[in-house]
């Protein structure tokens, strides 16, 4: 047995994506929980399951237990690795669903990352322990600089420059210039304005760099047999599922043998793509975690888009515009629309199975949604139709 | 220096050796006393052959870069910009990042051969990289 179909998105709810939300974390996870529970057509008081993720957020499952009032939750989980996680949320209820633990599991986040705690900048001072004890003390503080060090010898090893980083940028930035729900909505940038932009670590710079962001995203998962009766449009689950490679770390796996490859990303994909038995070539819209733009590249390799040291070229090709074989981050991702640690990507891939995004993809039957990159990660392939 | 104290070690049960010799301005790595694997970071159990028994190896201090980036965009108090992070791969095999003390033209290489210096703050002494002059570039 799989969990191929077993489950379905049946809701989706999403706040505007902002520099300052003028409100709490809570009350914008409330928000866009409701929103998703009535696009679902359900209520409340049908939730019995809530999956958050891990890091770096600050409501939970009680805190939407008491706001709701929520009589009959009865499972809830949380799953780590920051970005890596959003995902793992979908494949934690997918789980709870097939296993009958739960029937109306919502997964969410709500972040004011923008005005409240900004995560690229450290102020991590005094005595520390575990992977960072190895990296902090010499000046290796932000995820943009541990990310770094991977990019820097991707492009060394495969001869590539930071045009081609840019080339990430540009497209993501495209997407969401058409997306009126985008911090970057009418805000195209030019390969130019992208290779003159700063330094923010070498080879990265600022527009290579994931925005910062306030708002909240939901998403409810259900059973296939109780989508089939509710009145939302459904995104089938075809494949859910956790990755990860040997001598991991967060964000620094630096004694692996490649520092070009993604071993989480490459686990997940051959995860996905046997339980969905669906191959690359069978996904119509590819929704890539987008932190840093050269995780993008590696993504497109790990997940069998281009052999390794080859996506720059996808890029060159056009291959990834709404018109080409593999439309990427329709929504603008979190370059372009803004970083809710990859769950705007999973409401993304929700709407271009229902046919009803911004950047609508044309006949789209499946769609790859993907978490974070260097880090423990998570996948899934949503489906028009159960099959 | 800034004047807020750069981000330091706390030493536990398995890495308080370790740090103790950095101290020492000795960089080491365990070696398996079962099958002589390097290992770093630091841990209790040999991930090759699943022993506990190992010793403590000291580096020869020479590496090449295997990768690095030059910092300019300031994220901390305690680390001017710009400066360069180098992740170093040590003869014996473990990859150490740490500070490049720049070299007179600026630059920082992938391969370029590079040996340990050791540099002392308040609460531990740390290793940086300096180019290694006695071998050539690779
Ligand atoms: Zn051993």
């Amino acid at each position: 047995m799989t969990i191929r179909n077993k489950a379905a998105i049946v809701g989706i709810g999403q706040t505007e994506f902002s520099k300052d939300s003028g409100r709490s974390t809570l009350r914008m996870a409330l928000e866009v929980v409701l929103e998703a529970l009535g696009d679902a057509g359900l209520k409340p008081q049908d939730v019995d399951g809530v999956v958050k993720m891990g890091a770096n957020d600050d409501i939970f499952e009680i805190d939407l237990l008491r706001s709701l009032d929520l009589p009959n939750l009865r499972f809830f989980n949380e799953v780590p690795h920051g970005g890596g996680a959003a995902c793992g949320t979908i494949a934690m209820a997918v789980a709870a669903v097939a296993a009958g633990m739960a029937d109306v599991v919502v997964t969410f986040r709500s972040l004011n990352e923008r005005s409240e705690r900004r995560f690229g900048q450290s102020s991590a001072g005094g005595a520390v322990g575990g992977w960072m004890q190895y990296n902090l003390p010499h000046g290796l503080v932000t995820p943009a600089q541990w990310i770094a060090i991977f990019a820097q010898r991707y492009l060394y090893e495969y001869g590539w420059t930071t045009e081609e980083l840019g080339r990430v940028a540009v497209l993501c930035r495209k997407h969401a210039a058409t997306n009126p729900h985008a911090m970057m909505y009418g805000r195209p940038i030019t390969l130019e304005e992208h290779q003159s932009s700063r330094w923010i670590a070498e080879p990265l710079r600022l527009l290579d760099c994931t925005l910062d962001t306030d708002g909240a995203c939901a998403a409810v998962v259900v059973s296939a047999d109780k989508a089939k009766r509710l009145k939302g449009k459904s995104a089938y689950i075809a494949a859910a599922a956790q990755g990860t490679g040997r001598r991991a770390e967060m964000m620094t796996s630096y004694q692996r043998a490649s520092l070009c490859r993604l071993e989480e990303a490459e686990a997940t994909a051959k995860e996905l793509y046997r339980i969905a038995e669906l191959g690359p070539t069978d996904i119509d819209v590819a929704e890539l975690y987008d932190h840093f733009t050269p995780m993008v590249l590696m993504a497109l390799e790990a997940y069998g888009f281009a052999p390794p040291g080859k996506a720059p070229e996808l890029l060159g090709e056009g291959r990834l515009e709404l018109d080409g074989d593999t439309p990427l981050n329709t929504h603008g991702g979190h370059l372009g629309e803004g970083y809710l640690h990859g769950f705007g990507h999973i409401v993304e891939g929700v709407r271009q199975i229902r046919g009803t995004a911004v950047n609508q993809v044309r006949e789209v039957r499946t769609c790859l949604v993907t978490s974070g990159t260097a880090v423990p990660t998570s996948g899934v392939i949503l489906s028009k139709e159960p099959y | 220096m800034g004047d807020v104290a750069r981000p330091y070690p706390r030493p536990d049960r398995d890495t308080t050796p370790f740090w103790e010799a950095q101290n020492r301005h000795e960089l080491v790595f365990q070696r398996c006393k079962q099958c002589e694997a390097v290992r770093y970071p630091v841990g209790p159990l040999c991930p090759r052959c699943r022993s506990f028994d190992f010793d403590w190896v000291v580096s020869g201090g020479r590496g090449t870069v295997h990768s690095y980036t030059v910092v300019h965009h300031q994220a901390h108090p305690a680390f001017p910009v710009p400066y360069t992070v180098v992740l170093a791969e040590m003869d014996e095999g473990p990859r150490v990042i740490a500070q490049l003390r720049t070299p007179p033209d600026g630059r920082c290489e992938i391969g370029m051969p590079v040996r340990v210096e050791w540099e002392d703050h308040p609460h531990q002494s740390l290793p940086v990289f300096v180019p290694d002059e006695d071998r050539g570039s690779t």
